[in-house]
């Protein structure tokens, strides 16, 4: 419990501190210095610029927001679905229920990274940044739910067999009444999963933009900061360059001390 | 005669699941905003031949029935069809990049389960709180690290190849599940009395633990094949190793549908031939235990 503490007041600390950097007025992720590319740490720049002058903090704050933003969302959307698709494939009739799990298993036949590479790639590669960024995290919600389901479903046959959920059955309560009755009862196995798909999808999304399937730019994103890590030049001039992937380990460190204990 | 039925059932799932999986494959593919798209286009020494080639195209995948009529005699004829991108037969693409994935699957997953087991087995038996922790903080960084950063960290320091970074993502992952499940083994009353008795930890894990975390055991062999294939894409990609990922890059990226639809079917089978697998050996397990 103490550790979660920690773990969430250091998060929430991070988070504050991207936000103050992001709004404090001057601070542009796109905005370029174009007198010192790949400059150092400096009163101007705390953590340096990129190779195109662009001040590094600044972008790192940004992907830091966007990326937890678009990953809590899209773990929000892909736990929704799941509660649906695993309540449907235990409380609806047998066929229907095969069918929803038969989906379950279609979409879990794939690896997961190679799924999301083959959906994303199917999809513009050439559209807007704030689009590339609503694409990358709907492709996560919509492919991350079938693991979720699963589990779910579990936990809902195990409701659809309790003593109370047969006397409600037996009482006449029908389809959304008895759904009213469910949901709150897969709280506490909708939670883990929610805050387990947090992590799982911020991993995603970096991965995804070291392979040049993620969030365009000039929008900065976790991914495109590891292609930097690409450009030997790069390293060769300043090493904060590896700033962007240590707080990113660091982030998902503290959510995993907060999921672990969750 | 109840376990054939049952096994054929089983069967019969993977079989519809992979086929499932191929037609969902071809829909995304062919109906893909770019599928019609070629990045010479904007060359003007290319581009004609470039938008003949897409016009071709156009006209073989016109209907879904066409497509996939074609793909099958592509099977048939045992090629798997004709690569959009290279212009040869698929087989042909697939055959020498199997044998690296492979191998590369072959050295990396060995060496995940022994780092993976050994840690789990060590951290298990500490009774200190603090120093567990401490012993699972390298995993939980591991962990921590998505598999492309790992990968590039390791090529810039020119330590390491992909079976390193492979070997280094599957043990952290496995180590977690075993670590656990050990612990709880640990504190079983039997084991806790044996202890006591002064039975060697070695002669307990041989007879006691590893017989009742078997189903476990193989759950987690699977987990572990469908991870590192999933780990495959970036390591390769990032690597530059020449298999099935990194084919798979390129194909999806190309719009490549004859290559994709393969990796895409040799995934799935892995996938879900690992799945059936696991759950036989699981259902055995149960079997001689009911028994």
């Amino acid at each position: 419990m103490r550790l979660k503490l920690v773990a969430a007041s250091l998060l929430a600390a991070i988070i504050l501190a991207s936000l103050v950097i992001v709004v404090i007025p001057g601070a542009s992720y796109s905005r370029q210095d174009r007198e010192a590319p790949l400059a150092g740490a400096s009163l101007h720049h705390p953590a340096g610029t990129d190779a195109l002058g662009r001040d590094r903090l600044v972008r790192v704050a940004a992907a830091l927001l966007l990326s937890l933003a678009g990953a809590c969302l899209a773990s929000a959307l892909t736990t929704a679905i799941a509660a649906g698709m695993g309540t449907l494939a235990a409380f609806a009739p047998r066929p229907v229920g095969a069918l929803c799990m038969l989906g379950c298993d279609v979409f879990l036949a794939l690896p997961w990274m190679f799924l999301l590479m083959m959906v994303r790639s199917a999809l513009p590669l050439s559209a807007s940044p704030a689009s590339s960024a609503a694409i990358t995290f709907l492709v996560l919600a919509a492919l991350g739910w079938p693991a979720c389901a699963r589990a779910v479903h579990r936990g809902a046959l195990n409701l659809r067999c309790a003593d109370w959920m047969l006397h409600a059955r037996a009482s006449g309560l029908r389809g959304i009444q008895l759904a009213r009755c469910v949901i709150p009862n897969l709280l506490p196995l909708l939670l883990p999963q929610l805050l387990v798909c947090i992590p799982a999808f911020v991993i995603a999304e970096a991965n995804l933009g070291a392979l040049g399937l993620g969030i365009g730019e000039p929008l900065p994103s976790w991914g495109g900061m590891l292609l930097e890590l690409d450009n030997s030049a790069m390293l060769l001039e300043t090493r904060w360059v590896y700033f962007p992937v240590a707080l990113l380990v660091l982030v998902l460190l503290l959510l995993e001390a907060i999921t672990v204990e969750a | 005669m109840r376990p054939v039925l049952s096994a054929a059932k089983l069967f019969a799932r993977t079989i519809a699941i992979v086929l499932l999986v191929l037609f969902g494959a071809t829909v995304l593919v062919r109906f893909a905003p770019g599928y019609l798209s070629d990045a010479r286009e904007m060359d003007t020494r290319y581009a004609g031949a470039a938008r003949a080639e897409l016009s071709a195209e156009a006209v073989r995948s016109h209907s879904l029935a066409h497509l996939l009529d074609t793909e099958v005699r592509g099977w048939a004829r045992g090629d798997a069809g004709l690569s959009r991108q290279y212009g040869v037969p698929v087989s042909s693409l697939l055959a020498p990049r199997l044998a690296v994935t492979g191998g590369l699957l072959l050295r990396s997953l060995p060496l995940a389960w022994a780092l993976a087991l050994s840690a789990s087995l060590f951290s298990s038996s500490i009774r200190n709180r603090s120093a567990a922790m401490l012993w699972q903080t390298p995993a939980a960084l591991l962990l921590a690290v998505p598999t492309a950063a790992m990968a590039t960290i390791c090529l810039l320091a020119g330590s390491g190849g992909p079976v390193l970074v492979m070997a280094l993502l599957l043990a952290a992952r496995d180590f977690k599940f075993l670590h656990h499940a050990l612990r709880k083994a640990w504190l079983d009353p039997h084991l806790l009395h044996a202890r006591a008795q002064g039975l060697r930890a070695h002669r307990l894990v041989a007879a006691h633990i590893v017989p009742s975390l078997a189903p476990q055991l193989a759950a987690l062999a699977s987990l572990s094949m469908v991870t590192a294939l999933s780990a495959l894409v970036p390591v390769e990609v990032i690597f530059n190793v020449p298999g099935l990922g990194e084919l798979a890059w390129n194909a999806a990226l190309n719009r490549d549908l004859p290559v994709l639809l393969a990796v895409t079917m040799i995934m799935a089978l892995g996938v879900t031939l690992a799945g059936m697998l696991s759950g036989q050996q699981a259902a055995q397990q149960e079997l001689w235990r009911s028994a």
